[in-house]
């Protein structure tokens, strides 16, 4: 039998050189002897996340030359998401690797040929670039986006996303400051982002909320396990004149696991187990969803300066309103601003009679949070209780400031 | 002494093999007519009286493998898929260290574009026996089936598996030698008599040697890396003493390489022109079933190419060996073996008298 043993030795490498190693080594074979009594794993629903790190985990097992590998566990996850098109893509380059070399990922040589399957192809490639890409340039640890100035204790959560990465961050708002505790694959508008009119398939950027939390049972299948409807538009859109509406993060129909990265008509799509794990984690009303095209992260103590010149003028404001002087109050507002439709005269007589009300008693601002959106325009978006001194309860207020030239001043305020 | 004959032919087969080979060859001394009769009737298509006699065969011997194995190719032969199915699966179950069943079930299963079971089959068939050319083809079709199975679900085409399954080999003799590798005079036949767990236990320890060569690493990157193209280098000249024999060698050289031309080419006529008059087809199969399988092999694919590289040849007067690294290719599959031909020298042409994988 020796001699069969060596011949067995000798015979096997001869078969390895080429990546059609159609025999599975015997180190393989032992593997999976061993590996295969091993009780298969409950049925149950898919984590947030799990189904991209199982793609990435057979990208890299191809990077290491392991198609064997990679190939076995390309078939498992196509097993649990068959509406996973990227996995079935890389399934398939890894079952072709083994009957022809490959040229590029998704290299199907009957399908690329077809106009028909060329753009879907191409969406594909993009979606794996823009997942790879996510994931090997990640955030600096401890740093947060820009955006998050001031976040009170009341948001417990936030949300960012990165248009030009494809990718929704999660945060949590813990007592030492903002933690990332996930990011996912996303996908935007057709037509790109910086939504502007009703239709045009863009998604919007800017500093939103979520307003909702849509009952799937509600939905269509297109939907997917459930949507968060945002407040598009916001203030500043409202004032820029920009229209359309019904802007959710939403899931995906059952046809499809993810999207492509630029498909929908302007929502921000989700892969299912990933929009279940915010739904269950965000709160209505006080979770800010700020949509931007690329993300800045810097570290918290960066944001300070910046944090305490707002803060002085808001503290302004705050003497103004506790002073009881109504012109000294109404030169923090643009001669522009608006409150639901009205202007800021119509609007100053609720002023004035608010200010009756207070009979000069100091006024509170609680659970301030402000978050600041820097285009064309620097503008904060500013939430607080407002209560009179010695109440219980208030009403909470949003007021959005704009800076012109070193003074910053109130374009809309209202209660939400 | 024909036990000593057979297990020389294979000396490569697991034990537990050998054991079944040995075990059926008690039989198949006593009962060899019945073998041949069997396979003598399939050939002429008579499925009807070959069953008669499997049955009849098999209602004394219920558990003989290779009459099970022939009713199933009946049962294949005569469109009893599931039949078929259910008797491949019984001889897998009794005796799993067979490659051909598995790999009839393969075919069956891809016959009804069950392409994950056939794959599944295909694989057992390829561990049971690593050097099994006819699984690995096979599988190879398969793969490719399956490939455009998974594109078609990621680019959410219609109709990309409506096509027709892919028409795959069945082995129709057990203990063919398709799966059989080179002659070893040296082979102990005494082998059999060593206990089986003793190859399983053994084959395991035998892995770390054929470490894949590492391929370039693109970082996590999605690409499948493009092998690289493995250098065929040409034949280096062997060095000779004779003078005489260095032109034998040549002519053995001219005529290898004529016959993967005419492979290649797929020149049937020149291929098959390749095999002398007392070739031995693999197994027991006649020389014009072997015929009629190769050329249904070739002649259906639309592009062949065979390289050969690492070629060794040593000639024994009128008999020569020829040892090379075979890089097969067709259509959308590619096969590296190791193959050993041996050759005779009739008149003054050097013809193929046998042919096996391995070595």
């Amino acid at each position: 039998m020796k001699k069969a043993l060596t011949a067995l030795f000798f015979m096997a490498p001869c078969l390895v050189p080429l990546v059609p190693a159609l025999v599975p080594t015997r180190a393989e074979a032992a593997t999976k002897a061993v590996a295969r009594p091993a009780p298969a794993p409950p049925q149950r629903a898919p984590r947030d996340g799990e189904a991209e790190a199982r793609l990435i985990e057979i990208y890299k097992l191809i990077g290491q030359g392991t198609p064997r590998e990679a190939l076995r566990k390309a078939e498992s996850l196509t097993r649990d998401h068959p509406n996973f098109q990227l996995a079935q893509l890389v399934y398939g380059d890894l079952l072709a690797s083994f009957t022809r070399p490959l040229r590029a990922p998704g290299d199907a040589p009957e399908i690329t040929a077809s106009k028909a399957a060329a753009p879907a192809l191409a969406e594909l490639r993009q979606e794996s670039l823009l997942r790879l890409r996510a994931l090997r340039e990640r955030p600096a640890p401890g740093t947060v986006p820009s955006q998050f100035l001031a976040l009170s204790p009341r948001n417990k959560h936030a949300i960012a996303v990165d248009a030009s990465r494809s990718r929704l961050y999660l945060f949590e708002n813990t007592p030492i400051g903002l933690k990332l505790v996930a990011d996912y694959y996303i996908s935007v508008g057709k037509s790109g982002i910086e939504k502007s009119v009703e239709g045009d398939l863009r998604t919007p950027v800017g500093v939103y909320f979520v307003t909702s939390n849509l009952d799937p049972k509600s939905l269509r299948d297109f939907y997917g396990s459930g949507a968060l409807p945002i407040n598009y538009p916001n203030q500043l859109d409202v004032k820029r004149g920009k229209t359309g509406g019904g802007i959710w993060l939403h899931g995906t129909p059952p046809t499809q696991f993810s999207r492509a990265p630029l498909s929908t008509d302007g929502c921000v799509v989700l892969a299912n187990p990933d929009l279940e794990r915010i739904i269950r984690t965000v709160e209505v009303r006080s979770t800010p969803v700020v949509i931007a095209h690329s993300l800045k992260w810097v570290a918290p103590q960066s944001l300070s300066a910046d944090s305490k010149s707002f803060e002085s003028a808001l503290q302004g404001w705050h003497t103004a309103k506790s002073s009881g002087d109504i012109t000294r109050l109404t030169a923090w507002y643009t001669p522009d601003f608006t409150s639901y439709g009205k202007t800021l005269a119509e609007w100053t007589p609720s002023l004035q009679s608010e200010l009756k009300q207070l009979g000069g008693r100091d006024i509170q601002l609680k659970d301030v949070s402000y978050l600041r959106w820097t285009d064309s325009a620097d503008t904060m978006v500013v939430t607080f209780g407002e209560l009179v001194k010695g109440a219980k309860t208030g009403r909470t207020k949003r007021q959005y400031w704009i800076r012109q030239g070193s003074q910053w001043k109130i374009f809309f305020e209202g209660a939400i | 002494m024909p036990t000593q004959n057979f297990l020389k032919r294979k000396p490569l087969s697991a034990v537990l093999r050998l054991l079944v080979a040995v075990a059926a060859l008690s039989m198949s001394i006593a009962h060899a007519d019945d073998y041949a009769d069997v396979s003598r009737l399939m050939r002429a298509g008579q499925y009807a009286e070959a069953m008669t006699k499997v049955d009849q065969y098999l209602a004394s011997k219920p558990r003989d493998p290779q009459m099970r194995f022939f009713k199933g190719v009946i049962q294949t032969e005569t469109g009893k898929t599931n039949e078929a199915i259910a008797t491949f699966t019984k001889i897998t179950e009794d005796y799993p260290e067979l490659p051909e069943p598995y790999n009839n079930m393969a075919v069956l299963y891809a016959g009804q574009s069950q392409f994950d079971k056939a794959r599944a089959a295909l694989e057992m068939a390829i561990r049971t026996n690593p050097s099994y050319a006819t699984a690995h083809e096979n599988l190879g079709d398969v793969y490719a089936r399956l490939a455009s199975q998974a594109y078609s679900k990621a680019l959410q085409l219609d109709g990309g598996n409506a096509a027709v399954p892919p028409k795959l080999a069945l082995i129709r003799n057990l203990f063919s030698a398709d799966a059989k590798s080179q002659p070893q005079a040296s082979a102990k036949p005494a082998a059999g008599a060593q206990a089986s767990g003793q190859v399983t236990a053994a084959a395991p320890a035998a892995a770390p040697a054929p470490a894949p060569a590492a391929k370039p690493a693109p970082a996590p990157a999605p690409a499948v890396a493009t092998p690289a193209p493995t250098p065929a280098p040409t034949a280096a000249p062997t060095p000779t003493p004779a003078a005489a024999s260095a032109g034998a060698e040549k002519d053995v050289e001219a005529a290898v390489r004529s016959w993967a031309k005419a492979w290649s080419d797929k020149d049937m006529n020149g291929y098959l022109g390749s095999y002398g008059q007392n070739f031995d087809p693999p197994g027991k199969q006649a020389r014009k079933a072997w015929e009629e399988d190769r050329r249904a092999r070739i002649v259906g694919k639309s592009k062949i190419s065979v390289v050969l590289s690492n070629l060794s040849i040593s000639v024994q007067g009128n008999k020569a060996t020829a040892r090379f690294k075979q890089d097969y290719s067709a259509d959308s599959l590619n096969i590296t073996s190791r193959k050993t031909l041996d050759l005779a020298k009739v008149g003054d042409r050097w013809v193929i008298v046998k042919e096996s994988t391995g070595g």
